[in-house]
């Protein structure tokens, strides 16, 4: 058997935590059928672009099924952290493999939970979603590049922390509360367009921005001249962030 | 003439070190281990013996020096080092969130062995390592003892030419560390080649082919249990017994005796032990001695030496020298 298939599958069984697991699929759903239909009652319609309006609930739910990106980065650093608390981290790596070997392992298990966590949402929150969707062939390139680059990003940056701090209290506490902060200034609950210019230009600094607005125009057909330069730059700041986790992850002392 | 010494062994170190800042964990050790031994690095804590094996198995680089691993440079064929030997580490290490069963399956498919080989295994490996009662319990409640029984078990599954075993034994009760011990040395017979390390001398002595004694760094003796204790396990232990059960006066007297390193009396069986070098010259004195004081021996004998004495010996002897060199 390949050795990355046997690596993921050793991820994904031993350091996968069901209980966040649950949370990580539970969370989104919430916005999407509890705060969307909630405030959609008070927000009227919103305009994503290329003509296309939505009503809040859809804008909404589609940002609730990025958002599961950051879950899944999360879970990338706490498959490092596991890894080095339990000392499996220095077995493996006196085991039969490399240490890329292990750490695109890490990667390949952050994006199968990231894609199939967000797919998953997005087949959860259909009753919803089925209302407005309108995909094209460009519109699925959008998804898997939003999906892709999201996930990366936001795993890369969990392993970089996961390696930064040293107890695991603290991990916990940072990555919750970046957690948030990409959260709260991204465009998933609301357009930056309407914001006050400075969580405007913080908008503009997130990559869940860019990971929620083309992964919209994705599924809604919503496709902008802007649309490009947003999948450059996640693409820029996905690569960016990778290469200083790989760097960080080499540098581990054992 | 080299060929045929370098296929017989299975590590060979020259002058490995590795610093710590300016602090030498691991000091130009040098020895080479044959194929099929069972080779024990014996040395109290803090000596080096996890920071070799960590060398040794490519975890952690060498600052000098250089080795030969399963006939493989360590610095350039890592790789091809990992994947023939087996290696029990001295910290905890196991897969949380899985149960004894299926992580050790797990960790026999991770090093690809096929799937009935990994049932046939395991199923030898509870069976020897008494592990049925907790083969359903999740990893993260076992037992520091057995957490440390499943971690030496696993490395049973995939195959290997050379184990390494950092203080394997450590918070197992007597009869389950005599049953691991005992299933290292069939393994043994059937072609492994082991490289132990322990602060345990009677397990050095049970298992080890030749033993390495380390202390601060450095590769104090490398001999067989049998020569280490001939040669350094001068001191021996004269034992006796008086009718009369105690006497202060032959007491003091016997202790201020040149010959006599150490005298104690056992409370319980009032037995008197003399710690000397010397037992022909002590024994006498101490017949002597109680017809002096009007007393009579009622048994004394000259106690086996153990290796734990030769192993004072040398880690003492080494210490005490230290200032003089200077
Ligand atoms: N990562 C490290 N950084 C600094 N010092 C270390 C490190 N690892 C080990 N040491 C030091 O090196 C010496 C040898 O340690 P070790 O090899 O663990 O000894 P042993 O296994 O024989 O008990 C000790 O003094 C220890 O404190
Ligand atoms: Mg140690």
């Amino acid at each position: 058997m390949n050795v990355y298939v046997r690596l993921v599958y050793r991820n994904l069984r031993a350091n996968l935590d069901k209980l966040s697991l649950f949370f990580e699929l539970f969370f989104p759903l919430f916005f999407v059928f509890v705060q969307g239909s909630g405030l959609g009652g008070i927000i009227p319609p919103l305009d994503i672009g290329n003509g296309r309006v939505v009503p809040y609930q859809l804008f909404l739910a589609a940002g609730a099924v990025t958002l599961t990106v950051i879950n899944a980065g999360t879970n990338a650093g706490t498959q490092l952290w596991f890894d080095r608390k339990n000392g499996m981290f220095e077995q493996i790596l006196m085991g039969p493999f490399t240490r890329a070997q292990y750490i695109l392992s890490i990667i390949l298990a952050t994006l199968i939970i990231g894609i199939g966590g967000s797919l998953l949402v997005f087949l959860l929150a259909f009753p919803v979603l089925g209302t407005g969707l309108l995909i094209t062939f460009q519109g699925q390139l959008l998804i898997a590049l939003a999906l892709f680059l999201g996930t990366l990003f936001f795993g890369g940056l969990a392993i970089a922390l996961s390696v930064a701090l040293k107890s695991s209290e603290t991990f916990q506490v940072v990555s919750t509360f970046v957690f948030f902060v990409f959260l709260f200034t991204s465009t998933v609950f609301y357009p930056a367009g309407n914001a006050p210019p400075v969580l405007q230009a913080v908008s503009y600094l997130n990559p869940l921005t860019y990971a929620t607005d083309i992964f919209r125009a994705g599924i809604f057909d919503a496709f902008t001249s802007l649309i490009p330069l947003e999948v450059g730059i996640l693409a820029l700041e996905g690569a960016a962030v990778f290469t200083t986790a790989v760097v960080a992850f080499r540098r581990i002392r054992v | 003439m080299g060929d045929t010494l370098a296929s017989q062994s299975i590590i060979e170190v020259d002058k490995l070190s590795k610093r710590f800042g300016d602090k030498a964990a691991v000091d130009e050790v040098s020895f080479e281990m044959r194929r099929g031994e069972v080779f024990g690095f014996l040395g109290p804590n803090g000596a080096g013996k996890t920071t070799t094996i960590k060398m040794l198995t490519t975890l952690l680089p060498p600052t000098s020096g250089s080795a030969r691993v399963v006939g493989r440079d360590l610095r350039t064929e890592g790789k091809k080092i990992r994947e023939r030997i087996g290696v029990v580490q001295q910290q905890d290490s196991f897969d949380q969130g899985l149960n004894v069963e299926t992580s050790m399956d797990i960790y026999g498919l991770i090093w690809d062995v096929p799937k009935r080989d990994r049932r046939r295994r395991i199923d030898e490996v509870v069976k020897r390592f008494g592990m049925k009662d907790f083969l359903k319990m999740p990893t993260i409640d076992l037992s520091s003892g057995q957490r440390r029984r499943l971690q030496v078990a696993r490395e049973f599954l995939h195959d290997m030419d050379l184990l390494f075993l950092d203080e394997p034994t450590v918070g197992l009760d007597p009869l389950v560390r005599r049953g691991i011990l005992d299933y290292f040395k069939e393994k043994v017979k059937e072609g492994l080649s082991i490289f132990f390390t322990t602060h345990i001398l009677e397990e050095a002595e049970y298992l080890c082919d030749r033993i390495a004694v380390i202390n601060q760094g450095k590769i104090v003796q490398v001999d067989t249990p049998e020569n280490l204790k001939r040669r350094f396990g001068r001191a021996k232990a004269v034992e006796f017994k008086l009718l009369e059960g105690t006497s202060r006066e032959l007491f003091e007297r016997l202790s201020s005796s040149d010959e006599v390193s150490k005298l104690i009396q056992d409370e319980v069986g009032g037995t008197y032990r003399v710690t000397t070098s010397r037992p022909e010259i002590v024994i006498p004195e101490i017949y002597k001695l109680a017809e002096k004081y009007g007393l009579s021996v009622s048994s004394i004998y000259i106690a086996e030496t153990t290796l734990e004495d030769a192993f004072i010996n040398l880690v003492t002897v080494d210490d005490v020298r230290r200032p003089d060199s200077s």
